[in-house]
């Protein structure tokens, strides 16, 4: 039979939120994604007549429909996070739950918009600049859906009762990446669907 | 029995999410409006750092963590906005 043991997660003075581990992986996510904002830019630099003509058919309103969604999204896990510093378990997994919402509103937006351009008869081989286009917002979109499993988890933690103000690691390290999530469209729905 | 602290009533991470939907809206209206070139490029890219630098610093909470932290956050910042930049300006030439 093995003995309880207490472990107080607090957090170290000067690291950010959240599991340490998670903050490797957001830093590689970053990487990945950094080479491929350079690679569209630098493509984009020798075909600027193709990307500008492309770019006219995205659709601009989904682009900020979800980029104001998912800022929201964000905002929610940050409240959720305030509300488990305060103790408050039934609280902080409502808000991680209108998170995972706007997430899934995030995806149902985007395979709108994917099954437009499918339909157009738009593909990874039509030009470079919808190879990019279709490969960069297919691999956020595999984040987002990682990003809400990971909120999922934490949400049914927290609805358990799971965390409290001294520890709740797991809430901030499911934030930080989610964060990591709104930050990349912050910079992708600008690079790809504005700027010309 | 005790109350819970009331929030205030606009909490600081409020206004940031309000400034971020707002520049946000920018963004759009200046893709909506059709504009163009270097100086827009520019004002579009800074208004997308700034957004950036707010994300990092008040819902991730860089803020709060060691200049190492912010360090690499904001050497990723300025290197993805240097190369969208840089290969702007080279696709001008």
């Amino acid at each position: 039979m093995s003995t309880p043991s207490i472990t107080l997660h607090t957090h170290q003075p000067g690291t950010p939120p959240g599991d340490l581990a998670i903050w490797l992986f957001i830093f590689a996510e970053l990487l990945a994604f950094g080479v491929f904002f350079g690679s569209f830019a630098f493509s984009r630099a020798h075909h600027v007549a193709l990307f500008n003509q492309s770019q006219l058919l995205l659709n601009r309103e989904s682009g900020a429909i979800n980029a104001l969604v998912l800022i929201t999204s964000s905002y929610f896990v940050v409240r959720a996070v305030a509300a488990i510093k305060q103790g408050f378990s039934r609280e902080c997994a409502n808000w991680l739950a209108g998170a995972i919402g706007f997430g899934g509103i995030f995806l149902v937006v985007k395979l709108f918009e994917f099954h437009a351009k499918f339909a157009a008869g738009i593909s990874l081989s039509t030009n470079t600049f919808y190879m990019f286009y279709l490969s960069l917002t297919i691999f956020h979109f595999m984040h987002v859906i990682l990003g809400m499993v990971i909120l999922a988890a934490v949400m049914l933690k927290a609805r358990r009762g799971g965390y409290t103000p001294e520890n709740h690691t797991g809430v901030e390290t499911g934030a930080s990446y989610w964060h990591m999530v709104d930050l990349v469209w912050i910079i992708l729905f600008p690079l790809v669907y504005v700027i010309r | 029995m005790n109350t819970p602290p009331q929030p205030r009533f606009v909490r600081p991470c409020t206004r940031v999410w309000l400034a971020l939907v707002t520049l946000t809206l920018v963004t759009y209206s200046i893709g909506e409006a059709g504009l163009g070139g270097k100086n827009i490029m520019l004002l579009v890219l800074a208004i997308t750092l700034l957004k950036s630098q707010m994300i990092a610093s008040y819902f991730m909470g860089l803020r709060k963590t060691s200049p190492m932290w912010r360090i690499i956050m904001g050497s990723w910042l300025v290197i993805v906005g240097g190369m969208i930049a840089s290969a702007y300006l080279m696709g001008l030439q």
